[in-house]
């Protein structure tokens, strides 16, 4: 199982890292992460959402600075005061998200952002080293010259790690390479992730997916709430083994109320929806009166679910109905009038009007309904504002004010007030409908969401985080690689879902 | 802004050589600091400028602003709803001019209505494509200026379009001593204003500009928003474009001159934001004002067209950079 990476320089430690602790105005995201990695090892990093995985990768290349701790390379402590700083110190970051450019060649790319590059370019040396490291990683079929623009996705990802190999790293980091990869692109990813560590450089590697942490890596620290819980050999672990790990205490139903009857008569009802490249196959019904929750992590499909309902996936198909109307759900337009309200999981770019007051936010999306033949009545707008801000729980001095100026939860409940107490929405559907918003914030939110639900609309959630599932969820489905994996009524814990989040369907 | 006021300053007084080029310190200095500098500097220029405190020159300030004025403040919608500008403005307006030249014959009613019908159908067709399909909206302009003036060539011959009537005249008329078009510009100025603040188009108008994006996802008729902001810009060039046509009696095809970049300079004078969700008719109309005053302080001074154009163009880089240093500093 474990990956042909442990050559020759294996057990002389490249990175250590020392008591590591981060805080964001006063809460800490990071309390004490202590690991070492070797030369020539590939290291898996885990924990559930919020445990301090990303904090800890970006301290590691130079994004935040360390409150406390310290980061050791090759035996020397190293301040990494930026990305630049980092890079020169021999740390290569793969992101998240793809950083390369589609309108230049591969060998632009990965000249792109080092350091290193001459003023002049030398550019039949530049060419030759891409061959070489394009080779090394098996990747003969890409040509330097060739626009990435060309290439599939997941040939990009490997672009994306040539060009962090370019840099002369000592330590590569990679976090979620493969969450938006088929498995035949992720083996290519992990057959180039062995390959960089088999030359005696160390990887971190950072994923949800725990089956592919236990294929790939020789050993796996567990972050839980900020601090190390350990680091094991991957050999000695199986997949329900590190999931207890993740979570300590496995999270149960925090809320297991009784539910009135499911209302049949106004349901939304999918069949066959698919949406290319994202999302395989997913059906559903969802009376109203029931919280629906999709579980999946980034890739899953859970939020394409979300979004192609709500008009944002033009390539979608299938058949929706809503109280017994079909949904044209390939226009976001056409979608909102018959009775889809949509929540995006980024209220920055894809949800409110930053610039814009409190008041202008709440009654954005209602304001043919606030007047007559298309004029807005300011006597009908003031009521409507103050009526959703008292249902939304917002300060009514603060209205005036732009959105902007408002805390992250405050935020959110103006995002998510804006759908509600509208007799025209059915279906409220929310994407990660408390990211990044406090623990108090959290809570009123969901009281607005079961309030919603109680009051007769059709409720569906896509989340990542168990705990969230598991409060909100009547109905729990979870999913993975634009499947689904399992459904759960009442009878969920936070290990299966974990599991089946993280495993996906051949596991379950 | 004072860097920028000094050189207005400078420009204005032309005591000594034009603007020294000095590049803002990037100090973000407060919106209220550049009023405060540039209205007495405007009260200082007026009274002691010959003649500039007339009503004859108070009449001649305004009837100048009429015409570009009645399409900038049509121009403001477009760029509150975030599709910039239109780069096809001056040949939209030349190609009305004709049509209601053309059809003089018809009576005055009739060609007014064609030459609104024109104007609107040119305007809507290009936010259509913006609005529903996502067109960048300078390349979409570039592209529709050159078609459009390009049948207006072709629809002429190349020679001036004369009227077989002349009902037009009474557009050159003046009520109460002002020209039609000043009144014209004022209604057009209530109405947009009336639109954007209190129709539910006109609020949409802002969000779409704020944030497409999320407007979108919010299900929220972009592409609809759009074409209104458009129709309305199309209707306001029409006007100018009808005026135009019987102030100069005759249509060639350079009608619509310096048209285009004149009513975006006060739209921007005016504060509006290029990138949208931001802006007023009120504003705009202000804008106009200013160009107008300004213009006409240096014509009474004795500047040639060449300072006048450069004083302009200082202006609107002015504000500009004032603006986007205001909402720099209100983001943080």
């Amino acid at each position: 199982m474990n990956a042909p990476s442990t050559g020759q320089t294996r057990g002389r430690v490249q990175v250590r890292v020392e008591g590591l602790a981060r805080a964001f105005n006063g809460i800490p995201a990071v309390r004490e992460a202590s690991f070492t990695v070797g030369a020539g090892e590939i290291h898996g990093l885990c924990g559930h959402n919020g445990a301090g995985k990303s904090t800890v990768v970006k301290m590691l290349s130079g994004q935040l600075p360390p409150d406390r701790g310290r980061i050791v390379l090759d035996g020397e402590a190293v301040e990494l005061g930026s990305r630049q700083a980092a890079q020169r110190k021999g740390v290569a970051l793969v992101d998240q998200e793809l950083s390369v450019v589609p309108a230049l060649t591969v060998l632009e790319n990965m000249l792109l952002g080092d350091i290193d590059v001459p003023f002049v370019n030398h550019r039949r040396r530049a060419t030759a080293r891409a061959r070489q490291i394009l080779d090394g990683m098996g990747l003969e079929r890409i040509s330097p010259d060739q626009p990435l623009s060309a290439l599939s996705i997941g040939e990009r990802q490997l672009v994306e790690i040539a060009k962090a190999l370019s840099q002369n790293a000592r330590l590569v980091i990679l976090d979620e390479p493969t969450a938006t990869l088929s498995d035949v692109e992720s083996a290519h990813v992990f057959a180039a992730i062995r390959r960089i560590a088999a030359t005696g450089r160390a990887v971190i590697f950072v994923s949800h997916r725990l089956s592919e942490v236990l294929e790939l890596c020789d050993s796996v620290t567990v972050l839980r709430d900020g601090r190390t819980v350990g680091t094991t050999p991957t050999k000695d672990l199986s997949v329900d083994e590190l999931i207890v790990r993740m979570l300590g205490e496995a999270p149960g139903r925090l809320a297991a109320a009784e539910r009135p009857d499911a209302d049949l008569g106004h349901a939304l009802r999918i069949a066959e929806l698919r949406v290319p490249g994202r999302l395989a196959d997913f059906s559903l019904t969802a009376p109203a009166g029931r919280i629906h929750a999709l579980a999946g992590q980034l890739g899953s499909g859970a939020s394409d679910v979300l979004r192609a309902l709500a008009g944002l996936h033009p390539t979608a198909t299938g058949t929706v109905v809503l109280n017994d109307r079909a949904v044209p759900f390939r226009d976001p337009v056409r979608a909102a009038r018959s009775g889809v309200g949509f929540v995006s999981n980024d209220r920055k770019s894809e949800g409110l009007f930053l610039g814009r007051s409190v008041a202008w936010n709440l009654v954005a999306t209602r304001l043919p309904s606030l007047g007559r033949g298309g004029v807005v009545r300011p006597r009908r707008e003031q009521d409507a504002v103050r009526s959703l801000a008292e249902l939304a729980g917002l300060p009514q001095p603060r209205l005036g004010e732009p959105v902007a100026a408002l805390s992250g939860g405050n935020q959110q409940k103006a995002f998510v007030g804006r759908c509600l107490g509208r007799p025209d929405v059915f279906a409220l559907l929310l994407d990660e409908p408390t990211r990044g918003v406090d623990v108090g914030g959290r809570a009123a939110i969901h009281r607005l969401l079961r309030e919603a639900a109680d009051a007769g609309l059709v409720v569906m959630i896509a989340s990542t985080e168990l705990e969230e599932l598991l409060e909100l969820g009547d109905v729990i489905i979870t999913m993975r690689d634009g499947r689904v994996v399992g459904r759960y009524e009442g009878d969920a814990n936070g290990s299966r879902l974990m599991r089946d989040m993280t495993h996906g369907v051949e596991g379950a | 802004m004072t860097t920028a006021d000094r050189t207005r300053e400078a420009a204005a007084n032309a005591s000594g050589p034009q603007p020294s080029a000095s590049p803002a310190r990037g100090r973000p200095t407060p919106f209220a600091i550049a009023l405060a500098v540039l209205v007495p500097l405007f009260v200082v220029l007026a009274v002691t400028t010959d003649r500039f405190l007339s009503l004859d020159n108070a009449r001649a300030i305004l009837a100048s602003a009429a015409f570009v004025g009645i399409t900038a403040v049509g121009a403001t919608l477009v760029m509150v709803a975030g599709s910039a500008v239109s780069l096809a403005t001056s040949q939209t307006a030349t190609v009305v001019a004709m049509a209601f030249l053309a059809t003089q014959q018809l009576g005055l009613a009739t060609a007014l209505l064609i030459a609104l019908a024109c104007g609107i159908a040119l305007c809507a067709v290009q936010g259509a494509v913006i609005g529903f399909w996502g067109a960048n909206p300078i390349v979409l302009t570039i592209a529709a200026g050159f078609a459009i003036g390009g049948a207006a060539t072709w629809f002429s011959g190349g020679t001036p379009v004369y009227p077989d009537a002349r009902g037009f005249e009474t557009l050159n008329s003046t009520w109460l001593g002002l020209p039609i078009a000043v009144y014209v510009l004022l209604l057009v100025t209530v109405v947009a204003q009336w639109t954007l603040r209190r129709t539910t188009a006109g609020r949409q108008m802002y969000l779409v500009g704020e944030n497409r994006a999320a407007a979108r996802a919010a299900g929220l008729p972009v592409g609809r928003v759009t074409v209104v902001a458009w129709a309305f810009f199309g209707a306001c060039t029409a006007l100018t474009g009808v005026f135009l046509a019987s102030f100069n009696t005759s249509a060639t095809v350079t009608l619509g001159g310096t048209l285009t970049l004149d009513a975006i300079a006060a739209v921007l004078v005016g504060g509006t934001a290029i990138a949208g969700g931001r802006g007023s008719a009120l504003q705009t109309l202000g804008g106009a004002v200013v160009i107008s005053v300004l213009s006409d302080v240096l014509l009474l001074r004795g500047f040639s067209t060449g300072t006048q154009t450069l004083v302009k163009g200082v202006l609107v880089l002015a504000v500009v950079v004032a603006v986007h240093l205001r909402s720099a500093g209100s983001r943080r």
